[in-house]
Parts: structure tokens; C-alpha cells; sequence
């Protein structure tokens, strides 16, 4: 889950880190009020997770109350990256006189520091065109990064000898902040340095770690995870699955709509990679992906019911890889629920099942009580499966 | 031999009591598992399966000698029973949990590598050395006719594609020395190349057979290891998810390390890579007995 800046620097400022005064505004009169209060020139910054925000012109710089509106005018209603600014934050401006770049983040075992003397550009321009200008270091969880360690990080960047010891202080500091609030990543650009010599946190971005939320209340109830492929919106089934995913306990379902006509229920993740994979080079064209974890009936019930309010689908692979800790009968059971609320008849709308594995005897019996179901012999590997229905489908489609 | 798991192996079960774990010991002790103790805390004194239950690891390695892993702790609790288990001594872990806190991944990760112990997860479904012994759910009630013993090392991303591959070996007449569900989580134990490593030493193993997703380095480590002649054992890869190079990158479509980032990792990328560094890459299932033999 991202954090957009005023929660970003409202969490760095309950630290004690140097955070410029700032507060949110949904209409220029407030951006006004709070520009008058703060005194002085304020930045005006469109709420959106977007990068780049100044070229697009959400971010600009006023003086005074009517200077703050008219700023606050221009920039709500913009859109940005697909999404509308309906909020801005409204900041003291800082007097900068260099600027530069730090940001944490994950490598392959352990959290990562990056620092650059190029602060306040495009950093992946920075990367790209001088990339011995990042400095980048693996950090110990379990002793934190130092100061002195981050001191040395600064040196090597190139950074001004009479700067080191606050920047060593400030970075140190953001880690523990980091860290706090299980972020996955924090990215401050530009740390902002003013014509005293005084440090900034003026640029802030963070990205929270949804699995560690039970840590953290307040962030819990922010929002459901908004994007789709193509950072599309979720439509009603895919919002539906992830309802039933935080609804009922254990295990975990996710849905993903495509613009093809197999449902795929499949799980097991790679599993689920292979055979969609398979669907498209037997020349089948998936509804869906999905997947799955073990769970209770009520999961898997709620994705079979997504795949079957699909207006797209005209079949479905039921392909699980050979079970190892579900039973195969909590499948069938799942499968016959949705199908009789779903009111879907597997003599029209084909249903290949390939479940193998604990419990596939009563798994077997049940699924005989359905007229139509293709419950595949004990041993038939994931591609005949995927041949099955892609040939099944192929015979009803208009 | 096989790799971190034999049949003198002595497991002791982190969070014994809960339902899953109940139903994978009574699978582990068939299937020749030395389950010795398990550990629930408050819950010392009982036992499941007949296996005795103590309150901490200490306790445990104390009284049995344990000497690997099973953790069923959930995913929140993860962290604090790894350090237990590292700090009692413990050498080799499978942590089953999936969706672990990254800062608690980093951290549980870190202290078993400064003590020289051995993770395999989060989000594994186990370690099997067929015939031997099993860790965890891997195999659950077949674990006889899918795992078949042999001479293949198999390393997989996928638990479910664990038991695909090792069954079609099993048809193919074949079977595997130790098969090694890594974990799904962005953040595992052991990397891909690590486990390869072990498999390059044991005498057992002729032949090695990967499974990679999109997303993450482990497959182009393999194939650096590959080139710099560090892993000369042959080395089959079935590499899945091809299809997300038709969706935008940064879209999630399983396992969460399987997201696409960067243009080396596609499941494009990483079979060129691999295929030029040496490997032999599987375009099914079906394929895999003949280019493994």
C-alpha cells in the first residue's frame, strides 16, 4: 500500500525528523487559509501517486492567500496518471540550496540504502547517466545502519565534507523510520538543503508492507489495493474476490480478469503460471488467471462464483496441481456450492476438473452426482487437461 | 546421501498443535519422518501424534536432540520462532507461513545466516528426500507414489509444481535424491543457486531440474553460476509464465515474487539466459524425463 505524502511525512514528523509545517486542502479556500497560516511562500503539490509531478504542473509555488487559491484552482481536478487530484498538500516552502537523494528499499535478503549527491531529478535518469553517482549498500536488519556507516556512504557519494555528520544522522534516523513502519520502500527526494545549512525532508514517498497492517491500525482501513492490469479500476467480481478474501479466515483466493473465454480456476502459483501459459499455446484464450491457497469451501466457493458471473466465460479448467495439503473433496464441494447458486449447468458451459490427490475418492463420488462434469482419470497430466478444455470450449463458441 | 534432510535427520514441530501441523505430522511419522518433539508454548507436557510437546525449543533439543525444523508458527510469529530455533542450535528450517513481514523475513533470515542454519521458505510446502524423510505437507498423503527415489535434484519455486515435476519423473521411470520447494514469498532462505550448490557436492545427485516464474533473480543466478562453470551438473528448467509479458509490468498474477520489474525478468529472458549459459530448457511437463536422462 503506497502512503502519499502527507501521511509519508506526518509518520517522519511524529519521529522528530526535519519535516517541512504542511497540512491537506479539497478546495482552494482551505489551501488559502492554511497558506495564510503557514505565512510566507508555500508549495502547493497535488495528492497523487504519481512520480514526475512537477512537470506536469501539480506542483507550483505561491505567496499569500489568493496566490495559494489560485494555485489550489489549477491543480484539484487535474489527472494525473490516470487519477484525478482531488486532494493537495499545502507546505512552508523551503529556500533550497542543493539537493539531494536517499531511499530504502528490499534487495534479495536484506533492506538496501541508496544515497546520491544528485538529489531532486529523476533518478533513474540519474542511474542511466551516472550511475557512480548512487551509492548503494545492504543493511543488517538485525543492527541497523549506523551512522557512521551511513557517514561513509555520503563520503563515497561525493557529498560536502561540512554536510556529512547531518546527513550521517538524518539518514541513520529515516532507517529506523523505515523500518517502524514496515515499509517496503522510502524514498526522500530531494533532502533539501538550505542557504543555513540546515537539512529538509521536502520530498517524501513511502510504500507499507500489507502483510505486517496487524501492526499498524491506523494505516489498516485506508483502502482496498486499487488496481487492476493496466492499472484499470477492479470490476464487480474481482472486488467481490477480494471482499471474500479478507472476509473468511485461512488460505487466500485472488481473481484477475482477461479478455478471453476460459475460466481458469487454477492454483498453486507456478502451477497456475504453467497452465495458463499451456491454454495460450493450445490456442485457448484465458477469462482469467486466479489462484489459490488452501483454505475453507467458502474461498474457493467465492472465486468459482467470480468466474461463473463473468459475462466472458464459456467453460472452465478446474486444474489444481496434485494436491499435497488440501483435500481433493473440499474442491468438489466448493464447486457444487457455486454451481447451484450460480445456477450454471455443466452440460452447456463445459467443466474440465483435473484434482488429484488426498480424499480423491470422495471428491470422485460427489463430482458424479453433477451431470456433465469432466472429471479427468487419476494420472492425466496438467496438458492434457489444458487440451480438454480448450478443445471443449472451442465446439460452443458462437 | 541427499541434501539438508536425511533419515537420521531429528525434527522438532514449531507450533505442534495447530490443525495443519497435527495433519502433517501424522503424515511425516508414516512416512518415516523422526518427528521427536514438538513445541507449543503453554502447551508443554501434551503430545500429538505421540509425539512429546514442550514449551520452548531449548526444552526440546535438550530432551531429543533435535536437530532441524518444522515451523507451523503463522506468519506474524514467524521471526520470533526462527531466532528461537537458530539460537537453540536448530541447523535446518522449513517455514511454511506465507506473506511473512518482509522487515521480519530480513531479520530471521540474517541470524540464521550469522549462526550458519539453513532456510528453506517462507511459504514452502517442505523438503523431501524420498524414501527417507519429509518436512512439512510436501507429498501429503501420496507422498510414496509421487516422490519417487532417484538421482535428480529437483529445485522448485512452486510447491505445487514440486510434485507435477517429481511425478512425471516418477512415470518416467525416474526419481529424485531431494526435492526442495524453495517458497513462494519475495524474501526466501535459501537463494535458487544456493540450493543448486548443494546439489553440485552430493555424491547421489547426477542431474538437476529447476522450476522459475517471472519476477526476482534466482534463475539468472543459475545462470551465472552456469557460465562461470561453479554448477557443471546438467541442468533441466521449466520456466512458467510466459503469458504475463501480454499484461503491462507490475501486475501480480500468483506468487508475489513473481512480479515483472525488470527486462531480464520475464520467463523470456530468464530461458534465454539460462539456455546460453547452458542449460537445457523444458517447454512442458512431458519433456522433462527425456532431456533429464
Amino acid at each position: 500500500m503506497k502512503l502519499l505524502e502527507d501521511r509519508a511525512k506526518a509518520w517522519l514528523r511524529a519521529r522528530a525528523l526535519q519535516v517541512p509545517e504542511g497540512r491537506v486542502a479539497t478546495t482552494p479556500g482551505e489551501a488559502g487559509a492554511i497558506a495564510r497560516d503557514l505565512g510566507g511562500r508555500v508549495a502547493i503539490k497535488a495528492l497523487v501517486a504519481a512520480g514526475r509531478r512537477g512537470k506536469a504542473g501539480a506542483v507550483r509555488l505561491a505567496e499569500g492567500g489568493e496566490a495559494a487559491e489560485a494555485a489550489a484552482q489549477a491543480i484539484l481536478g487535474m489527472e494525473l496518471a490516470g487519477q484525478r487530484a482531488e486532494r493537495v498538500y499545502v507546505e512552508a516552502a523551503v529556500e533550497i540550496a542543493a539537493e539531494l537523494y536517499v531511499s530504502f528499499g528490499f534487495g534479495r535478503l536484506a533492506p538496501q540504502v541508496v544515497v546520491s549527491r544528485r538529489g531532486g531529478v529523476d533518478i533513474e535518469a540519474v542511474a542511466e547517466s551516472d550511475p557512480g553517482g548512487l551509492i548503494a549498500a545492504d543493511i543488517d536488519p538485525l543492527r541497523g545502519l549506523r551512522v557512521w556507516e551511513a557517514a561513509d556512504l555520503w563520503d563515497r557519494a561525493g557529498a560536502e565534507s561540512a554536510l556529512i555528520p547531518q546527513l550521517a544522522a538524518l539518514t541513520a534516523r529515516l532507517y529506523e523510520a523505515f523500518q517502524a513502519a514496515d515499509a517496503l520502500m522510502l524514498e526522500v527526494n530531494p533532502i533539501a538543503v538550505t542557504h543555513d545549512g540546515k537539512l529538509s525532508v521536502v520530498g517524501a514517498m513511502m510504500e507499507i508492507d500489507d502483510n505486517a497492517l496487524f501492526r499498524h491500525a491506523a494505516w489498516r482501513d485506508l483502502g482496498l489495493d486499487d488496481a487492476g492490469p493496466g492499472g484499470r479500476p477492479l470490476n464487480e467480481r474481482e472486488r467481490a474476490v477480494v471482499a471474500a478474501d479478507r472476509k473468511f479466515p485461512g488460505g487466500a483466493i485472488r481473481y484477475t480478469e482477461l479478455p478471453g473465454d476460459i475460466g481458469l480456476f487454477v492454483s498453486g502459483g507456478g502451477a497456475g503460471l504453467l497452465q495458463h501459459d499451456l491454454v495460450l499455446a493450445a490456442g485457448g484464450r484465458p477469462a482469467n488467471h486466479s489462484d489459490l491457497s488452501p483454505a475453507t469451501v467458502d474461498k474457493p466457493a467465492a472465486l468459482f462464483d467470480a468466474i461463473f458471473a463473468n459475462p466472458g466465460a464459456r467453460g472452465m479448467l478446474v486444474g489444481m496441481n496434485y494436491l499435497q495439503l488440501l483435500p481433493c473433496v473440499l474442491i468438489i464441494e466448493a464447486l457444487l456450492v457455486s454451481l447451484r447458486r450460480s445456477k450454471v449447468d455443466p452440460r452447456g458451459f463445459p467443466i474440465v476438473v483435473r484434482v488429484f490427490g488426498p480424499k480423491e475418492d470422495e471428491a470422485r463420488a460427489l463430482a458424479a452426482s453433477v451431470p456433465g462434469l469432466r472429471y479427468l482419470p487419476h494420472g492425466a497430466s496438467l496438458e492434457e487437461a489444458v487440451r480438454e478444455i480448450v478443445a471443449a470450449v472451442k465446439t460452443i463458441r458462437p | 546421501m541427499s541434501i539438508l534432510i536425511d533419515r537420521d535427520t531429528r525434527v522438532v514441530v514449531q507450533g505442534a498443535t495447530g490443525s495443519q501441523a497435527r495433519f502433517d505430522i501424522r503424515y511425516c511419522l508414516d512416512y518415516g519422518t523422526r518427528i521427536v518433539a514438538g513445541v507449543t508454548p503453554g502447551r508443554g507436557g501434551e503430545s500429538v501424534e505421540g509425539v512429546p510437546v514442550f514449551n520452548t525449543v531449548r526444552a526440546a533439543v535438550a530432551a531429543t536432540g533435535a536437530n532441524a525444523s518444522a515451523v507451523y508458527v503463522p506468519a506474524r510469529g514467524v521471526k520470533e520462532a526462527v531466532l528461537e530455533a537458530v539460537d537453540a542450535g536448530i541447523r535446518v528450517l522449513a517455514c511454511f507461513a506465507e506473506n511473512v513481514p518482509r522487515h521480519d523475513a530480513a531479520a530471521a533470515v540474517a541470524a540464521a545466516r550469522a549462526a550458519g542454519a539453513r532456510i528453506v521458505g517462507f511459504n514452502t510446502n517442505g523438503i523431501i528426500s524420498p524414501g527417507r524423510s519429509k518436512l512439512g505437507g510436501i507429498g501429503g498423503d501420496r507422498a510414496g507414489e509421487i516422490y519417487a527415489p532417484g538421482r535428480i535434484g529437483v529445485c522448485s519455486r512452486s510447491g505445487g509444481m514440486s510434485a507435477e515435476i517429481c511425478w512425471m519423473l516418477s512415470r518416467g521411470g525416474l526419481g529424485a535424491s531431494t526435492c526442495v520447494s524453495m517458497g513462494g514469498d519475495p524474501i526466501v532462505g535459501m537463494r535458487m543457486v544456493e540450493v543448486l550448490e548443494m546439489f553440485e557436492t552430493d555424491p547421489e545427485t547426477d542431474a538437476c531440474i529447476i522450476f522459475g516464474e517471472p519476477g526476482g533473480t534466482h534463475e539468472l543466478e543459475v545462470a551465472e553460476a552456469l557460465r562461470a562453470g561453479q554448477l557443471k551438473k546438467p541442468i533441466v528448467a521449466l520456466i512458467a509464465g510466459q503469458f504475463q509479458e501480454n499484461y503491462p509490468a507490475g501486475v501480480s498474477f500468483g506468487h508475489f515474487a513473481a512480479v515483472i520489474r525488470g527486462e531480464n525478468d520475464t520467463a523470456s529472458a530468464k530461458r534465454r539466459l539460462l539456455a546460453a549459459a547452458g542449460a537445457r530448457i523444458a517447454g512442458s511437463l512431458e519433456e522433462i524425463p527425456e532431456l533429464v536422462r
